[in-house]
């Protein structure tokens, strides 16, 4: 071993890292942007859900008692990650969680003198898993709170879970429900990311070159790579959705061609993406560079595991840029919710804007390399 | 093609990339059905007046016109560019290419089996046509480049220095493809930094600095010095002759 070309070697790489300054910079970029988002994520810091507690003596539907009622709303009120909104019946709190604007309603518990174990009712919508296990878990204490002694190791509190038919009825599976992500993810990360280095050769190599100079348009190009990725991004989704309903059992309620529709409004979009990154880039190792940039900050504010209606307000507004928030939305409200094209007509149409948006950077990028 | 005696007529062409003045004040005009040779050193303009010909790059100023048309897209069907790098796709085979080629340039199936078996025939590359482009030598890939800006059957090759990298044979063998080419009614034009491949061109331009020395045959422009291109191309450079 000699350690003249063991340094040699070494200082050859970093000499080539300083040259590289987007390299560096993004070294230390993106760490910092990937542990902002997951610090904040995974901090009580998110807006809270939205949930209300029930009165009772008008209360027809859920036909709760009030006992404490003050002690009760004021520990769930004390709940992290939860806001309590005043609604004056359970079945009007039902009402704003289909207009989505209540995560949940939490009945006020009935308290039997003679039964040490209060109990109570947690109405959330079916679809999402996500909300339900915090608005639970915070009714949980504030029920033992409502009780009078904190629970005992072991003692079960009981806080039954309603799910309202809406959009979806029967609560999803995990899978059902991480489903529409991982085709999103899937498809947006392949299609994107084999564009971009498809591209970048076909620049570095000279055939773009050869291209430019003969009589195909840029619109020809653009749309010949576009049919050629889609048809492997479908083959991609319908491989990942037979294995998710046969073997793993997800569900799809909605039309199949609605899954598909959604997808390829996706990918023409993440085509054209990869066309546009790809003139920023020199070699393989920059494109390989933008994917934890263009992709995570999707992953973590697209809803994919915390819904967008709790992050921060400039965040949710960030997210609404996002195709991926977009087409899992559509997605989950097809194969979830067994939704039509006019449930998710208002995400096809972000996803085109934002297809439409990419198409026109591409045929920019295109335009500056010839005249 | 619009019929002219000239395939490309250029006058006062100016391109600048940033401070970089690629080309400046550049008049050449390439006549129908020669070999005409761009001679001068690596960044003299040579390859930025194939891709103004080539409509790749508008030029900032003057005039140009190629086959008798501003160069674009109409001129495009006309052209056949050889650039520096290979540009094929290397995991395609050689027949691939030529097919994906053709169907750019819009022929009929027929026509690009019939061009395709005529071309590698040209090149012999005969056996290799259905092998990897990656697989082919360093020769090779230039011959199966070649073949590739022929398939449209255009009446202007454009050759960006096409002998860069290979042997001594298989250059003077390329070079008789191209004279049987011009002997066909093909015009060439053709960049290079050997000076001896310019005593092979009908007509050669000695290129500097973003413009054209002087244009002649190889005698011609050879003619002022002690004979060779290459003492003559510096006595043009160093100014210690006129251009004519």
């Amino acid at each position: 071993m000699s350690r003249a070309r063991i340094g040699a070697l070494a200082a050859r790489i970093v000499r080539g890292f300083r040259r590289d300054p987007r390299t560096l910079a993004l070294i230390v970029v993106v760490p910092l942007v990937v542990m902002a988002l997951i610090g904040y994520l995974i901090s009580d810091d998110r807006e809270p859900l939205r949930v209300a507690v029930a009165s009772g003596e008008s209360n027809e539907t859920c036909g709760a008692i009030v006992s404490d009622a003050d002690a009760f709303r004021a520990a769930m009120a004390a709940q992290p990650g939860i806001e309590v909104v005043e609604v004056t019946t359970c079945d009007e709190g039902i009402a704003k969680i289909e207009s989505g604007e209540l995560e949940g309603v939490v009945e006020y518990p009935v308290i039997e003198p003679k039964n040490p174990i209060a109990t109570t009712r947690v109405i959330v919508a079916g679809t999402d898993p996500r909300v339900e296990e915090p608005i639970v878990r915070a009714a949980t204490i504030a029920l033992a709170a409502a009780r009078g002694s904190p629970l005992e190791p072991g003692e079960v509190a009981n806080v039954a879970v309603d799910r309202v038919d809406v959009p979806g009825g029967e609560r999803p599976s995990t899978i059902s429900y991480s489903a529409p992500a991982l085709i999103t993810v899937f498809a947006f990360l392949f299609t994107f990311m084999l564009t971009s280095v498809a591209f970048l050769r076909e620049r570095s190599s000279g055939t773009l070159e050869r291209l430019l100079a003969s009589p195909i348009t840029r619109a020809e190009i653009l749309s010949g790579y576009l049919l050629g990725f889609l048809g492997f991004a479908s083959i991609q989704a319908l491989l990942v959705l037979a294995y998710s309903t046969l073997v793993l059992h997800a569900r799809i309620e909605g039309a199949l061609w609605l899954v598909l529709l959604v997808i390829a409004v996706l990918v023409i979009g993440c085509v054209n993406l990869g066309i546009t990154l790809s003139f920023f880039a020199r070699n393989e190792l920059q494109v390989i560079q933008f994917i934890p940039l263009v992709l995570l900050p999707q992953i973590f504010l697209g809803g994919l595991f915390w819904p967008t209606a709790t992050l921060w307000p400039p965040l949710q507004w960030l997210s609404r840029l996002f195709p991926v928030t977009h087409a899992v939305s559509a997605l989950r409200e097809v194969m979830i919710a067994g939704g039509g094209l006019a449930d998710v007509a208002r995400d096809l149409a972000a996803l085109a804007a934002f297809a439409l948006a990419m198409v026109g950077l591409g045929v920019l990028v295109l335009r500056g390399q010839r005249a | 093609m619009v019929a002219t005696d000239l395939a490309v007529r250029s006058s006062g062409l100016a391109r600048s990339f940033g401070d970089v003045d690629a080309l400046d004040g550049f008049d050449l005009d390439v006549r129908t059905g020669e070999i005409l040779g761009l001679v001068g050193p690596n960044g003299a303009g040579k390859t930025t007046f194939i891709r103004v010909v080539a409509g790749l790059l508008a030029p900032d100023e003057g005039e140009i016109e190629v086959l008798g048309r501003k160069p674009g897209r109409v001129t495009a069907a006309d052209i056949g560019y050889m650039t520096q790098a290979a540009a094929l796709y290397e995991d395609l085979s050689l027949r691939e290419n030529l097919g994906f080629f053709g169907r750019v340039y819009g022929l009929s199936r027929a026509q690009i089996v019939d061009r395709t078996a005529e071309l590698v025939s040209l090149v012999h590359l005969e056996g290799e046509e259905d092998r990897p482009v990656r697989q082919l030598s360093g020769g090779q890939h230039q011959l199966a480049n070649l073949t590739c800006a022929m398939v449209h059957g255009p009446t202007l090759l454009l050759l960006d220095e096409p002998t860069v990298g290979i042997d001594p044979v298989l250059r003077r063998s390329l070079w008789e493809r191209f004279a049987s080419l011009r002997d066909a009614g093909i015009t060439i034009l053709v960049t290079t930094h050997v000076m001896e491949e310019a005593t092979r061109c009908d007509r050669v331009a000695f290129v500097n600095a973003g413009a054209v020395l002087t244009v002649g045959t190889p005698d011609e422009v050879s003619a002022p010095g002690d004979g060779s291109i290459e003492d003559a191309f510096l006595a043009f450079r160093d100014g210690r002759e006129e251009p004519s």
